[in-house]
C-alpha cells in the first residue's frame, strides 16, 4: 500500500504535472505574503483607531470589525469581487474613466487583506492592553512624541503579546487563500480540482495539495517560533 | 530663556503656582504652590490621598492641573481651556521639551521591559536628545557606573532586583543631564532591605548638587538630605520648611498625627 503510494506520487510529480500544481503553490504563497502585508497595515490601524480617543475613529472601526467578523469569508470575497468592481467604475466613470479592470487577484489580496485586517485590529488591541501602563507613561515623562512612545516602545512591547494570535490570523489566512479559486484565480486547489478531474485521480491531487499546505504551515511554525523567541528576551519564562 | 549656565540663582529651576485639580468631583490638589532654586533637595511627604503623587505628576503634565501654572526655569507651560470645559496644554512640542529637562523615576520602576538596562539608559537621549548613539552610549555607560549597574548593562529589568531596577531607573534619568528630577515614591515598592541602596545612590546625588523632588515615606532621608520639607494633607501644603523646623517644631496637628503614625 505504502510503496504504491509513493509510486503513484511520484508518478505524477514526476511528469509534467509538477510544475503545474507548484505554479500554483506559488500563487498561493504570494497571494497569502501580500494579504498578510495588507493585514497587518489594515490590523494596526484598527487597533489604534480603537484604543485613541477619537471618536469618529473607534466608530469607523468598531464597524469595520464587526461586519467583517460577522460575515462568512466566501460572501464577502464574492461582495468585495463583484461590488469592488463595480464600485471602482462606478467613481471611474464620474471621473471620465474608461473601464476599469480589476484582476482577481487584486481583488483576492484585498479580499483577505480586508478580512484578517479585521482580526488582526482585534489581536493587535489586547496585545497593546497587555503592555504595562507605566512603561508607555514612562515614554511620555521622557519627552517622546505620541509617534515615538508607539514605534519605540509600544509597537515593540506588544509583539509578543500579539504573537499567538498573529499565528493563529497567519495559519487561517493561509488557508483562506484557497477561497480565491471561487473567483477563478488558479491557486494550488483550483490546479487540483483540474488535473484531478481530468486525470480521474482527485485523491491524490487533493492529498498533494494537502501535503503543500502542511508545508507552508509547518515552515511558518518554525518563523513563529523564531519570532517568538526574538520578542520574549526580556521576559522571565516562569 | 533657559540658559542655565548665565542666569544662576535669578530664575528658580521650579515655580509652581496655586495648582488646583480635580478628578470629577473629587477636587485631589487645592492649591498648592512651591518653589525650587537649582541644588534644592525637597521632599514631599503626607499620607496616601495626600494628592503630593498628584502634585509631583502635574508638574510634568502627567496629569493636567485645573488651575494654576508651572514654569521650569522661567519658562510657563502654555495651558489653553477646550470648548467641553477641560484643560490641556496648549503645546505638544513645548510640553515634550520641558519633560525631557524633568526627569522622572516612578514607584513602579517602569524600565522598558524588551530593552536591556543599557538601552533603557541611552534611549531617551537618543531619540529624545538626539544625540549620537556613540556618544549617549559611552554617557550611558557612565551613568551606570555612578549607580553601581555597570556590570549589569546587558541584562534585561525582569532579570534584575527590585533596587538594581529602580537603579537604572535613576540611571536612565540622570542620562538625560535633567535640570530637576522627579521621584515618586522611589523605594515604595521595595522589599525592606533593598531600600539601602537606592537611599543611597539618591544620596550622592544630592550631595553632588542634583535638584531633586522627592515625594516618600522615609522619613530619614527626608530628615537628613532634603533642604526642605513640604507636607501635604488633603491637597493642601500643612508644613513647609528646612528639616529641623518641620520635624522639630510642627505647627500642624496633622503633622503630629503623621509622625507619630509613621515612628510607631
Amino acid at each position: 500500500m505504502h510503496e504504491f503510494l509513493v509510486e503513484s506520487l511520484s508518478g505524477v510529480l514526476g511528469g509534467y504535472l509538477y510544475p503545474f500544481i507548484l505554479e500554483g503553490m506559488l500563487l498561493t504563497i504570494e497571494l497569502a505574503i501580500l494579504s498578510l502585508f495588507f493585514a497587518l497595515v489594515l490590523g494596526l490601524l484598527g487597533a489604534v483607531a480603537k484604543l485613541s480617543n477619537n471618536r469618529s475613529a473607534k466608530f469607523v472601526a468598531g464597524l469595520y470589525t464587526t461586519l467583517i467578523r460577522g460575515v462568512p469569508d466566501i460572501v464577502l470575497m464574492f461582495i468585495i469581487f463583484f461590488g469592488g468592481q463595480l464600485a471602482v467604475n462606478i467613481i471611474g466613470d464620474s471621473l471620465g474613466l474608461d473601464y476599469i479592470e480589476i484582476s482577481e487577484f487584486t481583488a483576492g489580496v484585498v479580499t483577505i487583506g480586508f478580512i484578517f485586517g479585521a482580526y488582526m485590529a482585534e489581536t493587535f488591541r489586547g496585545a497593546i492592553l497587555a503592555v504595562p501602563r507605566g512603561e508607555i507613561e514612562a515614554g511620555y515623562a521622557y519627552g517622546m512624541t505620541p509617534i515615538q512612545v508607539f514605534i519605540r516602545i509600544t509597537f515593540p512591547a506588544c509583539v509578543r503579546h500579539a504573537l499567538p494570535g498573529f499565528g493563529n490570523n497567519w495559519l487561517v489566512l493561509a488557508k483562506t487563500t484557497a477561497l480565491v479559486s471561487v473567483i477563478g484565480l488558479e491557486d494550488m486547489v483550483f490546479r487540483a480540482t483540474q488535473a484531478g478531474g481530468s486525470l480521474r485521480q482527485p485523491f491524490t491531487f487533493y492529498l498533494v495539495v494537502a501535503g503543500l499546505y502542511l508545508v507552508i504551515t509547518a515552515v511558518s511554525d518554525v518563523g513563529l517560533r523564531w519570532l517568538d523567541k526574538r520578542y520574549s528576551v526580556g521576559v522571565r519564562r516562569a | 530663556m533657559s540658559d542655565h549656565s548665565t542666569a544662576k540663582q535669578e530664575v528658580p529651576a521650579l515655580q509652581v503656582e496655586e495648582i488646583h485639580k480635580s478628578f470629577g468631583a473629587i477636587e485631589v490638589l487645592k492649591g498648592v504652590s512651591l518653589t525650587a532654586n537649582d541644588h534644592d533637595v525637597i521632599s514631599i511627604l503626607g499620607s496616601s490621598g495626600s494628592g503630593k503623587s498628584t502634585f509631583l505628576r502635574c508638574i510634568n503634565m502627567l496629569e493636567y492641573p485645573t488651575s494654576g501654572s508651572v514654569r521650569v526655569k522661567g519658562e510657563l507651560i502654555e495651558m489653553r481651556n477646550h470648548k467641553d470645559g477641560s484643560i490641556a496644554p496648549a503645546d505638544r512640542k513645548q510640553v515634550d521639551r520641558i519633560r525631557s529637562k524633568l526627569a522622572m523615576v516612578f514607584q513602579q520602576f517602569n524600565l522598558w521591559s524588551h530593552m536591556t538596562v543599557i538601552q533603557n539608559v541611552y534611549e531617551a537621549p537618543m531619540h529624545v536628545l538626539k544625540i549620537p548613539k556613540k556618544e549617549a552610549k559611552e554617557h550611558a555607560e557612565a551613568v551606570l557606573e555612578r549607580v553601581g549597574l555597570i556590570d549589569r548593562k546587558d541584562y534585561y529589568p525582569a532579570h534584575l532586583s527590585g533596587g538594581q531596577q529602580q537603579r537604572a531607573a535613576i540611571a536612565r534619568a540622570l542620562a538625560m543631564k535633567p535640570d530637576l528630577m522627579l521621584f515618586d515614591e522611589p523605594t515604595s515598592a521595595l522589599d525592606p532591605e533593598l531600600v539601602g541602596e537606592v537611599l543611597k545612590v539618591m544620596r550622592s546625588l544630592a550631595e553632588d548638587g542634583s535638584t531633586m523632588l522627592v515625594v516618600t515615606h522615609e522619613m530619614g532621608f527626608a530628615r537628613e538630605v532634603s533642604k526642605r520639607v513640604m507636607f501635604l494633607h488633603q491637597g493642601r501644603v500643612e508644613e513647609d520648611g528646612t528639616p529641623g523646623e518641620v520635624f522639630d517644631n510642627p505647627k500642624s496637628d496633622r503633622f503630629r498625627e503623621f509622625l507619630s503614625g509613621s515612628l510607631k
